[in-house]
């Protein structure tokens, strides 16, 4: 028996395009490393050579002036001690909170995982505004409780903002870790005679040493690289990010900026290069056989650790409640009578800059998410020829400090021919490259996941490899586009530091806004603003959140484990 | 003109390592040809150089007449079934099968009258709006076969394609596939390391190890007459004895075994190898009244009941001898473990190799 349709008698191949599969992977590859390039290596290069050039010759003078300035040379001890400090406290906490999450039955864990995960949908400098309202020099608890002198501004404000605003990247690690390690050893270490906190310091500790390293190298580099928080409650205690900042807005002096930020570079990348290398360690080890089955804690360990992460919970809740009270009151700590008089925000931006914010992030989640698909899509699954070249390039911006990357803008493209310079497009472009890391990992994670032979299956069928993306590995990677959108959207709602740099007189963001607002002293309409961002990002997410839930529960999302 | 498909000194390196070393073969048209061996012997390589996956390091792939080792896989038109089916889980059934023809850019009616008659193929029609998702392995692969039959390949290669797949449906599906077969007269090339599936859906197998073809042939040349001990290990199974050339028969240990095809083999130093269903066993004393040579005393070391046959393994002279009787046979024989039988291993049972 023959084929039925006439038509199929005789073979046929599908029509190729004019360029072939190869060529275009090539193609694409050049255009994203040439962004790369363009808008990463080139800022950073010019940095390099403003430090390091004086009138055309190699010089050293910047640097010898730095160590000379003892002001400014402070800089780098007391963004070492802050750094350090927030790196010990935080790893800490986070640990026991994670075990408290992955270890112990105790009640209430999505609740807690939910509370210590807010920092990450919020102003970086949310922390540091809550510490000021409460015991800064008109503070709620300092100057109207305790009428004391004191106040928090200083390394101790910095160093307890920058512990809750890293507490959960630093969780997220950990939590990995613990969940990903086979309970049964704990077990094992128990039949065999250890008690309770034998097993704790001889086998759950070590066994986490990995995820401990790597957060601790994480929050370091996090805190060292942190802008908003040190401008808004360091007061005279300068650390490196800030000091580039004065001396390039306040000074104009763009030689010592520079030169501080290649100073802020090294421990910077240093932090994480470990974090990298060690992640990558712990991620080989997770094995998909670990079942964590647990047995009930014991009545004191439950007592314990609920109270310990109500602990920590209600700090976080209170920076919240804080901050949002604060922008509706009038004169704190004096009348608290409520009103909206905070959110007349008298700055130029005003309401504009929400704006203005809100469409930038929109923008730079679209360009984002797609950007990092793509370059994922050639690294994981095209592999040309420097593919690994592409892929070092697209995980190097989380080891650039934001006020490094926004000063090596300026630095590179204040020209009258870069005539996206001052517009939009350049912050876009910014936020863009310096969350580009993240995008691209979890773009490889989800790729991976894609079994190959269905780009064969596809190939073989006659698509090219602009159809299988489109038609194949696109749609199968909705879930993660839109999740890498996400982030990418709630990092620009919320990022300061390199953005700082470039806007404006015609761009003002929101969260810029904010600082802008606490430096003339108006700590409420600081708040309002902080408190609007914060709105409009959860709204954001809850939109999205219900579309999502309407558009991917058909059941072709029943795959998941090809 | 009937289209060949030959691989020429096919070779493919990766790195250090040579996965293919210089293999010919000719395929003829509508020919269904099976690459068997274990994992890492090179036969899934060869299926990947010929979809267009792999590009060889040596050697040509003709087609029709036409080197084809540097056309894209789009090209050849030739259709692929994958171990894991691959199928889009984005899409329906009936738009996994129009797949390959929307690439081909046939009329939207020609599309659907194909897909009806693919789906029929495989008895799927009602299930053509469904996702793959919703569907069983064995139905899941089965649309993986016609999704790759709809544009009409000049061949169809099909990669472990039953593996994923439990033991009952994998016999049925495996008669299905060479039901197609017979049916669209279709060129196949077939890869699996299952020897049973390969000898029973096969015209042609070709035995491989260690980017080697060890042997070439239909299944019964291949199971009766191995031209290796590899691939009389590997097809089948058989008892493998050493031995040495001593006058006209083969000492093996203690024993002196008459086999007659020994002198086939110059060299003295030999392999032995015979099937278990060409051994007999009997009571003590029993089969020497039948056979005059090569009846030996053995000893039951343990009984394992597989249905209708029993596999016994026996103690013969510090060698382990595997045989195979019927289980009626077995409780007429009436022999438990630890005591001694009869064992006879026919002279021209024997397949004999070169011991290198």
């Amino acid at each position: 028996m023959a084929n039925k349709s006439e038509s199929f008698a005789v073979s046929t191949t599908p029509p190729t395009g004019i360029i072939s599969d190869r060529q275009i992977v090539i193609l694409v590859s050049l255009l994203i490393g040439f962004i790369l390039f363009f808008f990463m290596l080139f800022p950073l290069y010019s940095i390099l050579k403003m430090s390091f050039l004086k009138n055309g010759h190699f010089s050293l003078a910047s640097y010898y002036k730095y160590f000379r300035t003892p002001r400014i040379a402070r800089s780098l001890h007391h963004s070492f001690y802050v750094a350090i400090i927030s790196m010990i406290v935080t790893t800490i906490l986070a640990f026991f909170f994670a075990y408290a999450l992955t270890r112990t039955t105790i009640k209430g864990k999505n609740i807690f995982y939910t509370i210590i995960m807010m920092p990450l949908i919020s102003p970086p400098i949310i922390q540091a505004l809550a510490l000021i309202l409460l015991f800064g020099r008109n503070g709620l608890i300092t100057a109207h409780l305790l009428k004391t002198d004191w106040s928090i501004y200083g390394a101790w404000g910095i160093i307890i903002s920058e512990i809750f605003y890293c507490l959960p990247h630093a969780l997220v690690i950990l939590y990995t870790t613990l969940s990903a390690v086979d309970t049964r050893i704990d077990e094992a270490a128990e039949s065999l005679g250890a008690n309770a906190f034998q097993v704790f310091w001889k086998v759950t500790v070590p066994s986490a040493k990995y995820g401990l390293v790597s957060a601790a190298a994480l929050v370091f580099n996090l805190t060292i690289t942190d802008f908003g928080n040190p401008i808004v409650i360091g007061g005279n205690y300068n650390v490196l990010a800030t000091e580039i900042y004065s001396q390039v807005i306040g000074l104009q002096k763009f030689d010592m900026g520079a030169t501080i930020s290649v100073i802020l570079l090294i421990p910077s990348v240093a932090a994480f290069l470990v974090n990298y290398y060690i992640s990558k360690k712990s991620f080989s080890l997770i094995s998909g056989q670990a079942r964590p089955f647990l047995r009930p804690s014991r009545m004191w360990k439950k007592i314990g650790f609920t109270g310990y992460c109500i602990l920590i919970s209600a700090c976080i809740i209170l920076i919240y409640v804080t901050v949002v009270f604060g922008s509706f009151v009038k004169v704190w700590p004096y009348d608290w009578r409520l009103s909206f008089t905070h959110y007349n925000f008298p700055s130029i931006g005003g309401y504009a800059s929400l704006w203005t914010s809100f469409w930038i992030a929109i923008v730079v989640g679209i360009i984002g998410a797609s950007l990092t698909l793509v370059s994922g899509y050639i690294v994981e699954k095209a592999k040309p020829k420097g593919s690994q070249l592409l892929y070092l390039l697209s995980v190097m911006p989380a080891a650039i400090p934001g006020t490094v990357m926004g000063l090596g803008y300026i630095l590179a493209f204040n020209r009258p021919y870069y005539i996206f310079y001052g517009t939009p497009w350049i912050i876009i472009i910014n936020v863009v490259i310096c969350n580009y890391t993240l995008g691209m990992l979890s773009s490889i994670t989800n790729l991976k996941q894609i079994d190959k032979s269905m780009e064969e299956a596809a190939t073989s069928l006659g698509a090219s490899i602009i159809t299988t993306f489109t038609r194949v590995v696109f749609p199968l990677s909705k879930v993660a586009f839109m999740q890498t959108f996400i982030y990418y959207f709630m990092r620009s709602m919320v990022t300061i530091s390199a953005v700082i740099f470039l806007v404006s007189a015609t761009v003002h963001l929101a969260a810029i806004e904010i600082i802008y607002l606490d430096m003339d002293g108006r700590m409420g309409s600081a708040n309002a603003m902080a408190t609007v961002i914060m709105v409009i990002v959860l709204s954001f997410l809850g939109v999205v959140r219900f579309i999502g839930k309407k558009k991917f529960s058909s059941p072709q999302m029943q795959q998941s484990s090809v | 003109m009937s289209k060949e498909l030959v691989l020429e000194n096919l070779t493919k390196k990766f790195g250090e390592l040579i996965a293919v070393n210089k293999v010919n073969l000719e395929v003829k048209e509508g020919e269904f040809v099976c690459f068997l061996g274990p994992s890492g012997c090179g036969k899934t390589t060869i299926l990947r150089m010929i979809t267009g996956f792999e590009i060889p390091t040596d050697g040509k792939i003709w087609y029709d007449g036409k080197v084809i080792n540097d056309l894209i896989p789009q090209k050849r038109n030739f259709g692929i079934v994958f171990q894991s089916y691959a199928l889009f889980p984005n899409m329906t059934v009936g738009e996994n099968i129009a797949f390959g023809l929307k690439m081909r850019k046939f009329p939207k009616n020609i599309i659907e009258s194909r897909v009806e008659e693919m789906l029929n193929l495989v008895g799927l029609t009602k299930w053509k709006d469904y996702y793959p998702a919703q569907l069983s392995g064995g139905q899941q692969q089965r649309v993986a076969l016609v999704r790759a039959l709809a544009p009409n390949p000049n061949v169809l290669l099909l990669d472990e394609p039953l593996s994923a797949l439990d033991a009952k449906i994998r016999i049925r599906l495996r008669a299905e596939i060479k039901r197609l077969q017979n049916e669209l007269g279709k060129t196949m090339i077939y890869v699996t390391h299952d020897q049973e599936e390969a000898l029973s859906i096969a015209d042609k197998v070709v035995v491989m190890e260690a980017g080697v073809f060890e042997q070439v042939g239909t299944p019964l040349e291949i199971y009766q007459n191995p031209k290796t001990s590899f691939v009389a290990d590997f097809v089948g199974t058989s008892n493998f004895f050493k031995g040495v050339k001593e006058g006209s028969m083969v000492r093996v240990g203690d024993l002196l075994l008459k086999v007659a095809s020994a002198n086939g083999v110059n060299e003295d130093r030999l392999i032995l190898a015979i099937r278990p269903e060409k051994i007999e066993v009997g009571k003590r004393g029993t089969l020497k009244k039948k056979y005059k040579e090569n009846i030996f005393s053995g000893r039951l070391d343990v009984a394992t009941f597989m249905g209708v046959v029993v596999r016994l393994m026996i103690e013969l002279n510090g060698n382990e001898v595997i045989t195979d009787v019927l289980y009626t046979d077995y409780e007429e024989l009436g022999i438990k473990h630890g005591e001694s039988l009869d064992i006879y291993l026919p002279p021209n049972g024997f397949m004999v190799f070169p011991d290198k």
